[in-house]
């Protein structure tokens, strides 16, 4: 009896270490995710409706509106089969208006889909589940996976809707109204909003507040309700369906109007952009940086939409979000970061480092290193010949004042150019490190020619390519720009050295210099690895 | 042995494990290499896959000629590892990044701060040596080829086909060179300096200025700075080190700290073990000894106590039977008596019964 006892408690503590093991490497497993799987679509919704009443105890059912809409269209019927209509708008919700409580909505689906499906099945078509399994519908397996993309209303779209015939013409005001209006709070209605307009998520947010709704239900209650009456009008209309407008394939099919005419929005020409928050204005008298003529204009042809600058409000960056302090109101991105974040896209040199990125420019910024400011950088956009200097000035000008001393100074910019053709050498023999290979012959004045064609009707190019020197400086670097530029040599000694502050050796800066350049421009020729196309071997 | 001489003995057994431990934490501070060691900077984003470097390894350390010559780039369709004659070579992987654009790596000894090769080799013919090499000597290697299961780059190679003193070969950072103040034959003829000589600390410097320098260029990381403890042959990428054919989940441990805690373990199982498991032993045999002991006693008890009470019932059941009889006897007699004494009347019973 004894032994038996202790048998068995080691018996035990054996199986409980067995176990903890086992239950161990179960806990530190990956757990199996389902895996989507076959085709891809855009019109999935994931039907969680339930979630604003407490903890879901089904999971979502994924439902393919798409394949719901044209199987409706087959048998003539059109979107008031599901959706309600409210105030000559469709409501988004399926079979109601309001989400009343938890028992009535999980009837309404319950009732209709499998109502719907049971009648199509009875008729002998092909339908959805007609059983009473739950796991048909909510199912945790997506069969299809999804690839939907956010559209956005870009120049030319916006260009169309104007132009539309559908849309009322008469006067500008009905046409911009059409679309854009503003909540007015005493009588709790839309009205229109001429000079006001802005992209509907300046409004319409995420998240849907008491009296302003959320940007999904917004666009979709405006943009298909209008589609679907024109189109019932057969008028030419915008696409109905979830794929029309969020699909990859269809985005990329939609009709693009080249030059677009500028947006008329009362929107300045030129900016003077200062510091112009009240309370830096109102403390700082002198000493802040110096303003930056910005020219609006031109900066519109090259943006999208408005909301590639102005993300979040039409309205000045710096008087209320983007102070020079930071504010709650702007994530506490301060005026100076919100300008000169070199990752952000909404940023100047955010922007500005996107557009070195193309191969064009590459070639010389791809060697520069990112985020460096050298004297002049500043200077280029705060410009030092403004005649501005501090707050006190500022201050005391008219909105008038500012535009028209921006706009002189704009035009006071007058691209640098290059130096004289005749004065830049035309071959250079590189002969510092003959050794296996006899001297290279380098085409400097073609090479400069060359390059200087793809950026010279560049604006970017010519607005920061400030002196005729600049654009030498792309290989003669980190010496003051001038025709005469020293030899690569008088910096670059024979070796790497990490010590004395890291140059490459000559040989090094040579070829780094040469295929970093051919390869940042994604040129194929000659080949980094040809080295007889430039330098002929030895025998 | 008794339970107070058992709990002694358990004490003692933890009380040498945890010095054993505290001992060889001790004895392996952590190392973080020689001061004035070199190492060589390999930079992905400037390789141009020109094999420059194997040709120069190849005549540095005067190695046979290979199949194909060096000028030859379709080698760079395979994927090719080091071998006892080839002691570098480069490989071309696709780019995460840019398609268009294939990168290379090369490929060689990564001369460990605290080398795996090193640790395995019992005859020490592997040497780190300060200026930051891992050398070997083949005069005290003996072919146990320890070194090429250790490695966690597969980078030594072994001369099979020399039948007579077959060596474990591999890239020596150009060792004899360095000692004389030259660079190593593959940084020496690399043209866009892909590879960088220079004091470890200097080079990790320099690695970490260019990272910030140009953020989008390179990948946050500078592969061998602490992979398996730090090596002397360091890489910087624009894509993961992985997509370069470099082992990611290799750890930040040396081979010889995760393989001393074992060794450390050993004198411990072979010193404590057998006195335990022989004190388990005699415990065990001393609790079956007791138990043989009071089963017997028992057993005898028993016995005796069966036997003395058989008697004594059988005592008492004589006892009982002699009574009886006694009784019977004295009630045969009574009855023998009073038969004697009756008056004799029997011959009318048969008439009555005919």
């Amino acid at each position: 009896m004894k032994k038996g006892r202790f048998l068995l408690r080691w018996g035990a503590i054996v199986a409980l270490l067995v176990t903890f093991s086992l239950t161990g490497i179960e806990a530190m497993g990956v757990v199996k995710q389902p895996v989507a799987s076959g085709e891809q679509r855009a019109d999935i919704i994931m039907i969680d409706t339930l979630k604003t009443f407490g903890k879901l105890e089904e999971a979502p059912v994924a439902f393919l509106h798409d394949q719901h809409t044209d199987a409706l269209k087959k048998q003539g019927k059109d979107c008031t089969a599901c959706h309600e209509t409210e105030k000559d708008r469709l409501s988004t919700k399926f079979k109601r208006l309001k989400d009343v409580d938890m028992g009535t909505v999980k009837e309404t689906y319950h009732a209709n889909c499998i109502g719907c499906h049971k009648e199509m099945k009875s008729q002998g078509q092909e339908t959805g589940p007609t059983d009473v399994s739950c796991r048909s519908c909510h199912s945790r397996e997506v069969k299809a996976s999804s690839n939907w993309k956010a559209i956005s209303m870009n120049k030319s779209l916006h260009y169309r809707h104007i132009a539309s015939d559908a849309i009322p013409k008469g006067s500008e005001e009905a046409n911009c109204a059409s679309c854009h209006h503003k909540f007015d709070e005493q009588s709790k209605k839309l009205i229109p909003a001429p000079g006001e307009e802005g992209a509907c998520s300046y409004c319409h947010k995420e998240e849907a507040t008491k009296d302003v709704q959320d940007i999904r239900s917004a666009s979709h209650t405006s943009c298909v309700s209008c589609h679907v009456d024109v189109a019932a009008q057969k008028a030419d209309s915008g696409p109905v369906t979830c794929q029309g407008c969020h699909s990859a394939d269809m985005q990329a099919k939609v009709k693009v109007v080249k030059d677009v005419p500028r947006l008329k929005r009362n929107q300045p020409d030129a900016v003077l952009l200062t510091v112009a928050d009240a309370k830096t204005l109102a403390t700082d008298s002198k000493g802040l940086m110096k303003p930056v003529a910005f020219d609006h204009k031109a900066h519109e042809a090259f943006n999208d939409n408005c909301q590639a600058c102005h993300h979040d409000a039409i309205a000045s960056c710096a008087t209320e979000c983007h102070t020079v302090a930071g504010d709650k109101k702007g994530g506490f991105v301060k005026l100076e970061q919100a300008m000169h974040k070199p990752d952000s896209q909404r940023s100047c040199i955010g922007c500005h480092n996107e557009r070195k990125a193309a191969k064009d420019c590459a070639g010389c910024h791809a060697l520069i290193p990112e985020g460096r400011t050298s004297d002049q950088s500043c200077s280029s956009c705060h410009a030092e010949d403004a005649k501005l200097d501090g707050t006190a000035q500022i201050k005391s000008m008219s909105k008038e004042d500012k535009a028209a001393m921006a706009t002189a100074m704009i035009e006071a910019r007058k691209p640098a150019g290059i130096f004289k053709i005749s004065e830049i050498p035309e071959k250079v023999l590189i002969s510092d490190l003959v050794d296996t290979y006899e001297p290279a012959e380098f085409p400097h004045r073609k090479i400069v020619e060359t390059m200087y064609a793809k950026v010279a009707k560049s604006e970017l190019a010519s607005a920061f390519h400030t002196s005729k020197g600049t654009f030498c400086q792309g290989c003669h670097h980190n010496s003051p720009a001038s025709e005469n530029p020293p030899r690569c040599a008088s910096c670059h000694g024979k070796n790497f050295d990490a010590t004395s502050n890291a140059r490459p050796g000559l040989k090094a800066a040579f070829h780094q210099q040469c295929i970093g350049c051919h390869t940042a421009m994604e040129l194929e020729k000659p080949a980094a690895t040809a080295c007889a196309d430039c330098h002929k071997e030895r025998k | 042995m008794n339970r107070r001489k058992f709990l002694g003995l358990v004490g003692a057994t933890a009380a040498v494990a945890a010095a054993g431990t505290s001992a060889h934490a001790a004895g392996n501070t952590h190392f973080t290499g020689h001061p004035e060691a070199n190492a060589v900077l390999f930079d992905a984003t400037e390789c141009i896959g020109c094999r420059k470097c194997e040709d120069a390894c190849n005549k540095v350390n005067e190695l046979p000629k290979p199949d194909k010559p060096f000028d030859d780039l379709t080698v760079l369709d395979t994927k090719r590892r080091t071998t006892e004659k080839i002691y570098t070579v480069v490989n071309k992987y696709e780019n995460s990044k840019n398609p268009n654009l294939p990168v290379f790596r090369k490929n060689q000894c990564n001369h460990c701060q605290e080398p795996a090769c090193a640790s395995a080799c019992f005859v020490k013919a592997f040497k780190k040596t300060p200026e930051g090499a891992v050398v070997y000597d083949e005069s005290l290697c003996v072919g146990c080829r320890y070194c090429m299961i250790a490695c966690p780059w597969s980078i030594p190679a072994y001369e099979y086909d020399e039948p007579l003193t077959p060596r474990v070969m591999k890239c020596t950072m150009c060792h004899p060179r360095i000692l004389e103040g030259k660079l190593p034959g593959c940084v020496e003829i690399c043209p866009k300096e892909a590879l960088k000589f220079g004091k470890r600390d200097e080079l990790i410097k320099f690695a970490r200025n260019r990272i910030e320098a140009y953020p989008d260029r390179y990948l946050d990381h500078i592969y061998g700075e602490n992979e398996m403890g730090g090596t002397n042959w360091l890489y910087i990428s624009g894509v993961p080190f992985g997509e370069l054919g470099l082992e990611e989940g290799l750890g930040v441990t040396s081979a010889p700290e995760l393989t001393s805690g074992a060794l450390a373990a050993v004198p411990v199982v072979t010193g404590l073990w057998p006195v335990l498991l022989t004190g388990l032993y005699a415990i065990h045999k001393t609790r079956e000894k007791i138990e043989k002991k009071e089963k017997d006693d028992a057993v005898s008890a028993a016995l005796t106590k069966a036997a003395s009470e058989a008697e004594a019932k059988l005592s008492s059941e004589l006892e009982k039977a002699d009574v009886a009889n006694k009784r019977k006897i004295e009630v045969e007699v009574k009855k023998a008596v009073e038969e004697a004494l009756l008056p004799k009347d029997d011959d009318d019973a048969p008439e009555e019964e005919a």
